[in-house]
């Protein structure tokens, strides 16, 4: 208890709080712009913490990462161009709500969800990180295969108006995850010679283009029917949700914090496998499943509290055992080492004090920016009321610098303009796609982790159903799939009778 | 003829210009060149005189926040101090190094541009990837060697194995039953492997990770038998008694690990490391290499330097110059024989 009332004590100080400021500031910034991921702010900022007291240095690496991760979500929502691959999800309903004048709304909810989920997540971390960080070594190949698979299950949720179409998305991104170096016999795949494919299809030059370069042609190209052209029809100024809203979401509020704890746990799994899981698990549960996708604030709560609870998740293998849970926190062991932090137990013994006051910090970085995102609110829902042309082009540019600046390759660029011409008449002739993004980050995850089963069981397939969690896995996506339909049949009874 | 030559930014008092005036086109053109050169020699030379005299750009063919990036910032940190200028880390990852090497290698020779070289990938690319690498090692000028980091063989601290030998055993008793991850065809722990399998005559059944995190994790959580990585990655937990090193395989014990014995010691016949040393793209001048060459020494012999690498567990192996260089050469041609003989990735 203590060492809680110190850690506490070190983030209550005036240089703690400005640097949490500005961790923070920084952070939604990185998240907002296209192509700046999570994982680059914290890698951009290691420098700067050389010469910084450790404490400092750990609450600013911290209030960078997961202010970032929400800071994806404004842009998701009011322009449908989310940041990173976290925030995919959000713009689902999120942008449906912003052209609907809601935008300040969604953007409230998704503070106040991230919040949640961020506050979920670090007590998890800060009661029962120890115990919890089994789950990350209890998982093997042959459980990673199965949530792969559960996290491609999710596709049917966002594609159930249009099957057809989204399963030939999906499966125009699994032909993209087949691409470059097979990583059990070196063999280019696909790569045409290009060097720049060897390790695949980079995925942010996809999303962007995607999702930000086809927007900003949308923007500059103006059709009739769902576009945000300039004006937003009947902007509200209104920028907390309502009272009765967030009461109605608070179990999915709950489940998807603690679907992305866990997930976030897993090493390799991924920010934006706990949202979209999550957001198919709300919209399974919902009373009204069909309102997903048309605007539907229960679906950017959901996405949102999964990819922010996340950030805790993927601390606590980190702190504990020493194997960081994604991208972000790998560069995290990075900045811990400089300043003579060696994660593993000994971070809970030696270093506790530094330890504790990383994670009070991260409490208070996770209000900072629900504070912040609340308040700037307002402003930043003026953006809906610039015209596309103007609009369009800055979009344009951001896209291109970020994509240029994820390696530093002319090649990265070409890539995301073509994503965006195929995003455009993907969108232009209904084909949805998040689809496409889901299966390139899920292909070769399931690819890689199918082939590692198939090695350590010498090609035996039972070993993907006979191992417990494998089995538990199995049932939840065979249920996943199996109760929609069971309601839909025992419905169209009751129709009947 | 004057007004092309001012046109062309040569100054008139040359003295070679005005010959060409005077003997007609042919000498025009040798003229034009020598003159040319006069200024470019010049320059040149200037060039030495008060480099640095502008930013230097260092290429990291890896990922930020990776352990190559880490170290290449921790240098560009006292690199600065004895050059006195910025060291800008440029992250140009992709292809295990290839992209980051393709562009040191093409960059411009004026001692501007420098970059990270990871042994073994950087001399192994050039004929395991003939086809499609756009480089080669005669387009770098390798300035020092840093840090050596030798590969470790480990299990879980719950394994049946103590030693190397009762893994060897268990395998000769059950060929591939052993499973034993790597990270990455090719890369230097998947060859390390190699070598040891070959050396022990055993059959072992490699399984790739992406990385040290989910290999760790996979040891630890007994999906895999045995581990094949780095020590400054295996050491953390080697000493916290999650892992057992089995085998260190380098030429002596190292100080992070002292209790794991080296291959040589329990009879194996296998060396591997993971190098990272500095270079430079060929043809810069002998003046500046030079200058960079002593900024290096100086940045490799400061104490607080060796004592920020140690707590990262990155032990350091200075080897300068042409010593750097014999010693890439020599990696390069054992590795090309161990290839011929046996290719490790399917042709």
């Amino acid at each position: 208890m203590d060492i809680l009332l110190t850690a506490f004590a070190n983030v209550l100080t005036p240089m703690a709080l400005l640097t949490l400021v500005l961790g923070t500031l920084a952070g939604m910034l990185i998240g907002a712009l296209p192509g700046l991921s999570s994982t680059m702010g914290v890698a951009l900022c290691i420098p700067i913490t050389f010469n910084m007291p450790p404490d400092l240095a750990l609450i600013l690496l911290g209030a960078v990462y997961v202010s970032s991760v929400f800071g994806g979500s404004v842009t998701a929502i009011l322009l449908r161009t989310p940041g990173t691959d976290a925030s995919i999800a959000t713009a689902l309903d999120g942008y449906p709500l912003a052209v609907a004048g809601r935008g300040g709304e969604a953007i409230g909810m998704a503070a106040l969800a991230s919040l949640f989920g961020g506050l979920v997540s670090v007590f998890v971390l800060l009661a029962i990180a120890p115990p919890l960080s089994t789950i990350a070594l209890a998982f093997g190949p042959q459980e990673y295969t199965w949530l792969a698979i559960f996290g491609l299950v999710t596709i049917v949720g966002v594609v159930s108006e249009r099957p057809v179409k989204g399963v030939l998305s999906a499966a125009l991104g699994l032909a993209l995850a087949c691409v470059g170096l097979d990583a059990f016999t070196g063999l280019q795949r696909f790569t045409f010679g290009q060097n720049e494919l060897f390790d695949g299809v980079p995925l942010l030059p996809v999303l962007i283009g995607l999702f930000s370069v086809s927007q900003a042609f949308n923007l500059c190209i103006p059709r009739d029917g769902g576009v945000l052209s300039g004006e937003a029809q009947n902007l509200q100024g209104r920028s907390l949700p309502y009272w009765a809203d967030l009461k109605r979401c608070l179990r999915t509020l709950w489940r998807s914090s603690m679907i992305g704890s866990i997930v976030g746990i897993l090493p390799g799994a991924g920010t934006s496998i706990a949202a979209f899981i999550s957001y198919n698990e709300a919209r399974r549960h919902s009373a009204f499943p069909e309102r997903y996708g048309k605007g539907e604030i229960e679906g950017v709560a959901a996405s949102e509290s999964a990819n922010n609870a996340v950030t805790g998740g993927t601390l606590i293998p980190t702190l504990t055992l020493g194997i960081p849970g994604n991208a972000v926190t790998a560069v995290f062991v990075g900045g811990l080492t400089i300043h003579g932090m060696i994660p593993g137990p000994s971070l809970f013994t030696q270093h506790a004090e530094s330890t504790y006051t990383l994670i009070v910090s991260l409490l208070f970085a996770n209000l900072m920016f629900a504070v912040l995102g609340l308040w700037l609110c307002r402003y930043m829902v003026a953006v809906t009321r610039v015209p596309g042309a103007v609009l369009g082009p800055m979009i344009l540019l951001f896209s291109v610098v970020g994509s240029y600046a994820l390696r530093n390759e002319m090649f990265d660029v070409w890539l995301t303009i073509a994503f965006g011409l195929v995003g455009y008449f993907m969108e232009r002739w209904r084909y949805p796609a998040a689809p496409l993004v889901i299966a390139l980050i899920l292909g070769p995850i399931l690819e890689v982790n199918f082939r590692r089963s198939m090695q350590i069981a010498q090609w035996d397939l039972t070993t993907f159903f006979t191992r417990p969690l494998s089995v538990a896995l199995c049932l939840l996506v065979v249920l996943s799939l199996l109760v929609p339909l069971w309601r839909r049949w025992r419905m169209s009874r009751r129709v009947a009778a | 003829m004057r007004h092309s030559m001012t046109f062309r930014g040569i100054p008139h008092r040359s003295s070679a210009c005005r010959e060409s005036h005077y003997r007609g086109n042919r000498y025009h053109a040798r003229a034009a060149l020598v003159a040319l050169g006069m200024v470019l020699g010049v320059s040149q030379q200037a060039l030495a005189d008060n480099y640095p005299s502008k930013p230097i750009e260092m290429i990291v063919a890896y990922g930020a926040g990776g352990s190559t990036d880490t170290m290449a910032r921790i240098f560009a940190k006292y690199a600065e101090e004895e050059l006195g200028q910025r060291v800008v880390v440029v992250n140009k990852p992709g292809a295990g190094g290839e992209l980051g090497w393709t562009y040191l290698a093409n960059a411009d020779a004026d001692g501007y541009t420098i970059g990270l070289i990871n042994s073994p990938s950087v001399e192994t690319h050039p004929f395991t990837r003939a086809e499609t690498v756009a480089y080669s090692m005669d387009d770098l000028q390798p300035l020092a060697n840093v840090v050596t980091d030798p590969g470790v063989l480990a299990v879980a601290a719950d394994s049946p194995w103590q030693t190397l030998d009762e893994l060897v055993e268990a395998v000769k008793a059950e060929p591939r039953s052993v499973t034993v991850s790597h990270e990455g065809v090719g890369g230097d722990d998947h060859l390390a492997a190699l070598n040891f399998a070959g050396d022990a005559g055993i059959e072992l059944n490699f399984v790739s990770f992406n990385g040290n995190a989910e290999a760790t994790a996979a040891l630890l959580g007994g999906h895999i038998d045995a581990f094949e990585g780095n020590m400054s990655e295996a050491a953390a937990h080697i000493r916290e008694g999650d892992v057992r090193g089995l085998a260190v395989w380098s030429s002596k014990r190292m100080e992070a690990i002292p209790d794991v014995p080296t291959g040589e010691e329990l009879g194996y016949d296998v060396m591997s490391s993971a190098s990272r040393g500095l270079a430079l793209p060929a043809g810069v001048p002998d003046e500046v290499y030079a200058q960079l060459l002593e900024a290096t020494r100086k940045v490799i012999e400061n104490p607080e330097f060796e004592a920020e690498l140690a707590r990262l567990n990155m032990p350091l192996d200075p080897l300068y110059g042409e010593e750097y260089v014999k010693s890439l050469e020599a990696s390069q041609e054992r590795f090309k024989a161990l290839w011929d003989e046996n290719p490790w990735i399917e042709q």
